[in-house]
């Protein structure tokens, strides 16, 4: 069962996202005030769901676990590492998509409004993140301190999501999330809003499985190359 | 060796291990509060990215020439287009209104009936006409299709 | 965990009172960037802007990150990690004892440069002494927050060059909080909102200090 889901995985997402596409460019009709600008309501915003709650929540929910002693593992650790990484692509990519709906909509790339900029703030941080394991060599040092690093900046999560709600932006407020719980997309928008965030979340599971595995392959690979010093140089002794 | 390391490590004393729990969980129950204060206030009203334009007029004395972003909805029919850029009445709640006069070519989407964010300023200290250097368009979070309810004419096109 | 503290600090203090790292480095960086503060707004600006308080900040941030970078470092020295390591002290304690003292030296080095800037961005006096509270309390948010930060950095590689990253966007919140307040200070406007941003982080910063700062240690 496992075997079947992870296979499918892959051919999955990109049927959805094929999907979404299809239905994004030629099924859905234009909005009454946006007009074609709305098709990238089945890309933005669940570029950013990716971004910020799935791939930064994973990142997030790895870390208390592998700070938390009773579920640490290295598996833990290497989620993280993996997941933020996905995260620093689909920030990039929900501020590149947001800069493109935003120009000709609201008439400029950017906003300095509570949205954009704590997002923008997440982006740093993300990278931050990156910076923080890079700089060091040994395994636990590396994994205590990002998880911790990663927990730190996990807070701007709810402040982005909010942010909305809070002040005044020049953001609009949340069409699926509302805080009534009333849905403002109507029709065959929703539907393929909708299946843009199940393709897009998938996509995200899919690459950081693959991500996961090429880790742990890169992990062995220096496991078996530091072996294979060792044992030229015991042979070279003996 | 492995047994020398086993050997050498402290072992925690267990009153001191209840200790740092209680004090996890207080900080923990710190961390809530904290986090609760601030979900529970309305606050930081300055970090809002433009003013109403109910809440302008609402400190109209104090704001004088002083550049804001002022948002309202372009009441319809008020729009005249110029060669400099364009002039229309911004519509709060209620009667007020604010008479813009915007440089610069107003964004695509710009049109009757739709909330806009103004950046500029008041033309004097008590005058209600505001002059523009930015228009943008507050797009709100609802998605229609342009024809919902398209119906067919006798004569066979939709309209 | 208060009387570690309370060691803790005094001994970083006492280290910062005979080296005068401070006063012969970092406080004289501090001015200069102040100085250069007043040259990048031009004369016509410098006397007349409202950036006063936000470029007040913007130096005092470049002076936290010397200072923390110099906080982190007193425990370089060879073995000196090790030996602290088996004192077997409560990590809760040293953090709070070197957010401490890093606070006290960030209150110093913030009242030279807010002296400076009323005298090179010519912020009103009296407005200036009247936010003088909420940039102590912002001071020592920075310091909590920055010890935490700085802890994450050192040992690894290029610790100096790490610490901006990693710290400057969680600044930033800090930084928007006290210039608002300085600027409210200095203009009039609604001060208490952005204290209470202020105090709210400031506990937030030390709670997470207080949990986490062993587990940084044990590394």
């Amino acid at each position: 069962m496992m075997k079947v889901t992870q296979r499918l995985l892959g051919p999955v997402t990109l049927l959805l996202l094929a999907l979404t596409f299809w239905m994004g460019l030629w099924v859905t009709p234009p909005d009454k005030v946006q007009g074609n600008l709305v098709r990238l309501l089945y890309v933005h915003p669940p570029i950013a769901w990716v971004a910020l709650y799935v791939s930064f929540g994973t990142a997030t929910i790895a870390s208390c676990l592998y700070l938390w002693r009773r579920t640490r593992s290295d598996a833990m650790d290497r989620i993280a590492h993996c997941a933020m990484e996905i995260s620093v692509v689909f920030i990039v990519l929900t501020l590149v998509t947001g800069s493109i709906w935003g120009r000709p909509t609201w008439g400029v790339w950017w906003a300095w409004d509570a949205r954009l900029t704590s997002t923008a703030i997440l982006g740093v941080f993300a990278l931050a993140y990156l910076a923080l394991r890079r700089a060091n060599d040994d395994p636990t040092v590396r994994a205590r301190r990002s998880a911790v690093f990663a927990i730190l900046t996990a807070i701007n999560v709810p402040i982005i999501h909010f942010s909305v709600v809070w002040w005044k932006t020049l953001h609009q407020g949340a069409s699926v999330l509302t805080s009534t719980g009333q849905l403002n997309v109507h029709g065959s928008m929703l539907w393929t809003m909708l299946i843009g965030f199940v393709g897009f979340t998938l996509l995200f599971f899919w690459l950081l499985r693959e991500r996961y595995r090429l880790e742990v392959s890169r992990d062995a690979r220096v496991r078996t190359r530091v072996d294979e010093a060792l044992a030229t140089r015991r042979s070279e002794g003996a | 060796m492995a047994e020398t390391v086993e050997a050498l490590t402290p072992v925690e004393p267990p009153a001191s291990r209840s200790r740092s729990n209680r004090r996890s969980l207080g900080v923990i129950a710190v961390l809530v509060l904290v986090v609760g204060v601030l979900l529970s206030q309305g606050l930081l009203k300055s970090l809002n990215y433009f003013e109403t334009v109910d809440q302008a007029l609402g400190q109209r004395a104090s704001l004088g020439t002083k550049v804001i972003r002022l948002e309202g909805v372009v009441e319809p029919g008020t729009i005249e287009r110029t060669n400099a850029g364009a002039s229309f009445t911004l519509a709060g709640s209620g009667s007020h209104h604010v008479l813009v006069t915007a440089q610069g070519s107003p964004p695509q989407l710009f049109q009757a009936d739709i909330p806009v964010v103004v950046v500029g300023h008041f033309v004097s200290a008590t005058s209600l006409d505001f002059a523009g250097t930015q228009i943008m368009v507050k797009h709100s979070s609802s998605y229609i299709a342009a024809h919902p309810n398209r119906v067919k004419a006798p004569n066979g096109t939709s309209r | 965990m208060i009387r570690v503290a309370w060691l803790v600090a005094v001994k970083d203090l006492r280290i910062e009172a005979r080296s005068r790292v401070l006063l012969w480095q970092v406080l004289p960086f501090g001015v200069i960037a102040l100085l250069l503060a007043g040259l990048a707004l031009g004369p016509a600006q410098a006397g007349t802007s409202s950036a006063g308080p936000g470029l007040f900040y913007l130096v005092t941030l470049f002076v936290t990150l010397l200072m923390i970078n110099r906080s982190q470092s007193l425990e370089n020295a060879p073995g000196t990690r090790a030996s602290v390591a088996t004192l077997g002290l409560d990590p809760a304690g040293v953090f709070l004892g070197k957010a401490l003292a890093l606070t006290v030296e960030l209150w110093v080095s913030g009242l030279v440069l807010l002296g400076g800037s009323v005298l090179l961005l010519h912020t009103a006096l009296t407005g200036t002494l009247e936010a003088l509270p909420s940039i102590l309390v912002t001071l020592a948010t920075l310091a909590s927050a920055g010890t935490l930060y700085g802890a994450l950095t050192q040992g690894g590689d290029g610790p100096a060059t790490l610490l901006p990253v990693l710290t400057l966007p969680a600044f930033a919140p800090l930084l928007i909080a006290g210039e608002r307040s300085f600027s409210a200070a200095l203009h009039g406007g609604a001060l208490w909102e952005w204290w209470v941003v202020v105090v709210v982080a400031l506990v937030a910063y030390c709670a997470v200090g207080i949990l986490l700062y062993g587990v940084l240690e044990e590394s």
